[in-house]
C-alpha cells in the first residue's frame, strides 16, 4: 500500500510545471506579426487565420504534450506545423481537409508508444465509455439543436456541406483535439492531483469556458455567448467526470466532437 | 449482477420518466404553465432519494434541460408571462429540490454509513485473542465498510503491527502521521492516470498516539469523509488500546494458570518423592538401627569372647556413625529447605590426607572396585569444614562406586584450580541420562532409570551441593550414558 511503503513527497510539483514558455512566447509573437503584416496589407487575410489556428491550437496542443512529455517540446513544435500546415491546405484545396488528420495521427502514434499516458492516452480504447460520451455528446448537442431552433431562431442544417465538412475536419484535427488534450488530459488531470475533482473540474471548465468566448470566430450576440458558455461548461464538466470515470480521453474526445457536429449544424442568423 | 442491473434500470425509468413528461408538456396547450409539469418532481426526487447528491443534481439537471426548451420558447415568443415566470420557478424548484433532496440523502447516508463502521469496529475487535487479530479483523471490516484499500498500524510497546502492508517505510505518509501525530492527506498519492487518494489519521487513546489509520481509493475522499475518518480514527484507537489491554489480561490469565499448572504439578511430583522418601528414609535408618539392636542384644544376652566383642563393637560403631550421617543429612537437608546455609567448622584442612582416608574406609567396604586416588604435590590446604568434606567426598565416591559395575574403575583426583582446590571423582558406570542430569541436585529425586539394587532417599547430592555452596566453591556434574560420570568440585584454599 503506497501510504506505508512508498516515500511521502512533501509537495506536488507546481501546476504549471514544464510550461513550454518560450514556445508559448514564439507562437504569440508569430500571431501577433501575422496579424500585423496582414493590417498592414503585406499578407492576405487568410494568412492570419492559418496563423490563428497553428498558434492557438499548437499553443495547447504543445503545452499538453510537454507536460505530459516531461517539458520536452519539439514533438509540440512539430505539431504546431503540422497545424499550420493542414490550416494553410485546407484552404488552398478541397481535399487539403485531410491535412487535418495529420495532427491526430501523430498524437496516436505517441499514445501508442505510451508516451502520453499522463494525457490519458495509450491505455486501450474504453468502448463503454466512448459510446457513453458519444451519448452525452449527442444529448447535448441534440439539446442544442432543440433549443436553437426554438429560442434563438438559429436555422438548423443550412450550412453548405462542404463547409460543414471543413468545420468537422478542422474539429477533429484541431480544436476538439488541442482542447481535450489540454483542458481535460493536462490541466484538469494535473489540477486534480492537487484539489478535490469538483475543484480542478471547476478551473478546467472555467478555462474552457473562456478559451471559446475570446475566440474571435464566435459570433458577439448575448444570446449566442451565453448559450455557448451554457453548453460549453455542460460538455466541459461532463467530460472532466468522463475522464475521471474512465481513466481515458478518449470518452471526452467522442462527446466533443459529437457535440461540437451538432454545434456545426447551426447556422447563426 | 443483479446489484449492478437494478441502478441501470432505475436510470432507464427516470430517463424514460422524464422524456414522457416532457412529451406530454410539448403537447399541452398550457405551455409551461401546464400542471403536468409539477410531474416532474417525481422522478427528480426519486433520483434524489435512491442515488444522492449526485443523482439528485443530474436528475435535476437533465429536468431542468429538458423543460428549458419549452420555457424559453414561451419567453422567446409572449415574453415574461404569468405562464413564463410558473414555468422558470417550476425549473428553479426543480434544481433546488434534486440538488437539496439528494444533499440530505447523502449525508444521512453517510451519517448511517459511519454508525455501521463505529459497530463494525467494535464486533471487529470484539472477541479477538490477540492484538494481531484484532488489528486483522478491524482492516478487512473497514476495508469493506469503506470500499477503499485500509492498512492499520498499532503500538505495542516496542513493536508495530501492521495489517495490510509489510512494514511501515520510513518518510511514508504513515511514518509521518506517526510522528507528527496529526492527519495527512495526499491527493495524488502514486502515478496512474486516474488520481489515487490516500489519507492517514492518527489512532489516538488517552492523549497518545498509538497507531495509525491509511485509506486510499481512486476517486473521491472529500473533507467530510476525512472527518469522518479522523472522528473514526478515535473510536479505533480506543477499541484497539481496549483489545491491547484485554489481550494483555488474557496473555497475564493464561501464562498464571500455565505457572499454577506447573507449580501444581511439580507440589504433586515433591509429594510423591517425599512419600517415597519417607518410606527409603524409614528402610535407610531401619538397617543401621536393626544392626545396633541385633548386636547389642548379643552383647547383652551372651558371653562372647573378647575378640568378638570388639568385633561387634566395630560393627555397631559403623552402624552408628552411618546412622549418623543420615541424620546429619536430613538435617542440612532441613536447614536447606528453611533458606538457611549449613553451619560449617572451617579450619585448614590436608586435602591428600583426607582423600586418602576416605578411599581407604571405601575400599574397605567395597573390595570389588579398585579405586584409584591421585593427588597432585604441593596442593594447599583447603579452607573447609572437614566433616562437611569427608561426607561430599564420601557421597560422590560412595556414589560413584554404587552406580559403576562390579571391577569398574572409579578414580578420586585432587588438582590445583585458581586460588582453589579442584576435585574429580570420575567412574565407569551406567551414566546419567540428559535429562535426568539437570535434576539430580534436586532433593528427593532420583533417576528414572537408577540402578534398582542402589538404593537412596534422593538426597545425597543435593546435601552434596548445599555443603559445596556453603564452602563458597562449586560442583559440575558430567555424564555420558554407557561410558561414565565425572562430578567436578572445586573449593577454595587457605588464603
Amino acid at each position: 500500500m503506497w501510504a506505508l511503503e512508498q516515500p511521502c513527497p512533501e509537495r506536488p510539483p507546481p501546476l504549471l510545471a514544464d510550461t513550454p514558455a518560450a514556445l508559448l512566447a514564439a507562437l504569440a509573437g508569430a500571431a501577433l506579426g501575422a496579424a500585423a503584416l496582414v493590417a498592414g496589407g503585406w499578407l492576405p487575410g487568410a494568412a492570419l487565420a492559418v496563423a490563428g489556428v497553428a498558434a492557438g491550437h499548437g499553443a495547447l496542443l504543445a503545452t499538453a504534450l510537454a507536460w505530459a512529455l516531461g517539458g520536452r517540446t519539439l514533438p509540440g513544435v512539430g505539431l504546431v506545423a503540422l497545424l499550420a500546415l493542414a490550416a494553410l491546405a485546407a484552404r488552398s484545396h478541397p481535399l487539403g481537409l485531410l491535412a487535418y488528420a495529420g495532427p491526430p495521427l501523430v498524437v496516436a502514434r505517441l499514445a501508442a508508444r505510451g508516451r502520453l499516458a499522463a494525457l490519458g492516452l495509450g491505455g486501450g480504447v474504453p468502448l463503454r465509455g466512448v459510446a457513453a460520451g458519444a451519448a452525452l455528446g449527442a444529448l447535448l448537442g441534440g439539446h442544442l439543436l432543440v433549443s436553437a431552433s426554438l429560442t434563438l431562431g438559429v436555422a438548423v442544417g443550412a450550412r453548405p456541406a462542404g463547409e460543414l465538412l471543413g468545420a468537422l475536419a478542422y474539429d477533429a484535427g484541431a480544436n476538439v483535439l488541442a482542447a481535450e488534450c489540454f483542458f481535460r488530459g493536462a490541466l484538469f488531470a494535473r489540477a486534480q492531483r492537487r484539489w478535490p475533482a469538483a475543484g480542478a473540474a471547476a478551473l478546467s471548465t472555467g478555462a474552457y469556458v473562456l478559451r471559446y468566448l475570446v475566440d474571435p470566430l464566435l459570433p458577439k450576440s448575448v444570446e449566442l455567448v451565453v448559450g455557448a458558455a451554457f453548453y460549453l461548461t455542460l460538455l466541459g464538466a461532463a467530460n472532466c467526470w468522463l475522464l475521471r470515470r474512465s481513466g481515458s480521453l478518449l470518452p471526452g474526445l467522442a462527446s466533443a466532437l459529437v457535440f461540437f457536429a451538432a454545434w456545426r449544424l447551426c447556422d447563426a442568423p | 449482477m443483479r446489484t449492478r442491473a437494478r441502478p441501470a434500470l432505475a436510470v432507464a425509468t427516470l430517463a424514460l420518466a422524464l422524456l414522457a413528461l416532457t412529451a406530454l408538456l410539448a403537447r399541452d396547450p398550457d405551455g409551461p404553465a401546464a400542471l403536468v409539469r409539477h410531474a416532474y418532481l417525481l422522478p427528480v426526487a426519486g433520483a434524489a432519494l435512491g442515488f444522492g447528491v449526485l443523482g439528485g443534481t443530474l436528475a435535476a439537471g437533465a429536468a431542468v434541460l429538458l423543460m428549458a426548451p419549452v420555457v424559453l420558447s414561451e419567453i422567446e415568443r409572449a415574453g415574461l408571462t404569468t405562464e413564463a415566470i410558473e414555468g422558470l420557478v417550476s425549473l428553479g424548484v426543480l434544481a433546488l429540490l434534486g440538488t437539496l433532496v439528494g444533499a440530505a440523502t447523502t449525508r444521512a447516508r453517510r451519517e448511517l454509513a459511519r454508525s455501521e463502521a463505529l459497530v463494525a469496529v467494535r464486533r471487529a475487535v470484539a472477541g479477538a485473542a490477540t492484538l494481531e487479530g484484532a488489528l486483522g479483523r478491524l482492516r478487512a471490516a473497514l476495508a469493506r465498510r469503506l470500499d477503499a484499500d485500509v492498512a492499520l498500524v498499532a503500538r505495542d510497546g516496542a513493536r508495530a503491527l501492521v495489517a495490510g502492508g509489510a512494514r511501515v517505510v520510513p518518510g511514508s505518509a504513515v511514518a509521518r502521521v506517526l510522528a507528527t501525530g496529526r492527519p495527512l492527506f495526499v491527493p495524488a498519492a502514486g502515478g496512474g492516470p486516474r488520481p489515487r487518494r490516500a489519507f492517514v489519521t492518527p489512532l489516538v487513546a488517552e492523549a497518545a498516539v498509538i497507531g495509525a489509520l491509511a485509506v486510499e481509493r481512486e476517486g473521491g475522499l472529500g473533507g467530510g469523509e476525512r472527518a469522518a475518518l479522523e472522528a473514526l480514527g478515535a473510536h479505533v484507537g480506543v477499541a484497539l488500546e481496549n483489545a491491547r489491554l484485554a489481550a494483555r489480561q488474557r496473555r497475564f490469565a493464561d501464562e498464571l494458570a500455565a505457572k499454577v499448572a506447573s507449580a501444581t504439578a511439580r507440589l504433586e511430583e515433591i509429594d510423591r518423592a517425599k512419600s517415597a522418601f519417607v518410606a527409603i528414609a524409614s528402610h535407610e535408618l531401619r538397617t543401621p538401627l536393626t544392626a545396633l539392636q541385633g548386636f547389642s542384644e548379643l552383647l547383652a544376652l551372651r558371653r562372647l569372647p573378647p575378640a568378638e566383642v570388639a568385633r561387634f563393637g566395630r560393627i555397631m560403631h559403623g552402624e552408628a556413625r552411618r546412622l549418623g550421617r543420615i541424620v546429619s543429612d536430613l538435617l542440612d537437608l532441613s536447614r536447606r529447605e528453611q533458606g538457611l546455609v549449613p553451619a560449617l567448622q572451617r579450619t585448614a584442612v590436608d586435602v591428600a590426607a583426607l582423600v586418602a582416608d576416605i578411599v581407604e574406609v571405601l575400599r574397605r567396604a567395597a573390595p570389588a572396585h579398585p579405586i584409584e586416588v591421585d593427588c597432585a604435590p604441593g596442593l594447599p590446604p583447603l579452607d573447609a569444614d572437614p566433616d562437611a568434606l569427608e561426607r561430599i567426598l564420601t557421597n560422590l565416591v560412595g556414589n560413584a562406586v554404587k552406580y559403576s559395575p562390579p571391577g569398574s574403575l572409579v578414580s578420586v583426583r585432587a588438582r590445583r584450580s585458581g586460588a582453589g582446590v579442584a576435585l574429580v571423582v570420575e567412574d565407569r558406570g551406567r551414566g546419567i541420562p540428559a535429562a535426568a542430569l539437570a535434576r539430580v541436585f534436586e532433593p528427593y529425586y532420583r533417576a528414572p532409570d537408577a540402578a534398582p539394587a542402589a538404593r537412596g532417599a534422593g538426597i545425597g547430592l543435593a546435601v552434596v551441593k548445599a555443603l559445596v555452596e556453603a564452602h563458597g566453591g562449586t560442583i559440575r556434574l558430567e555424564s555420558t550414558p554407557g561410558v561414565g560420570t565425572r562430578a567436578t568440585v572445586t573449593l577454595p584454599a587457605v588464603p
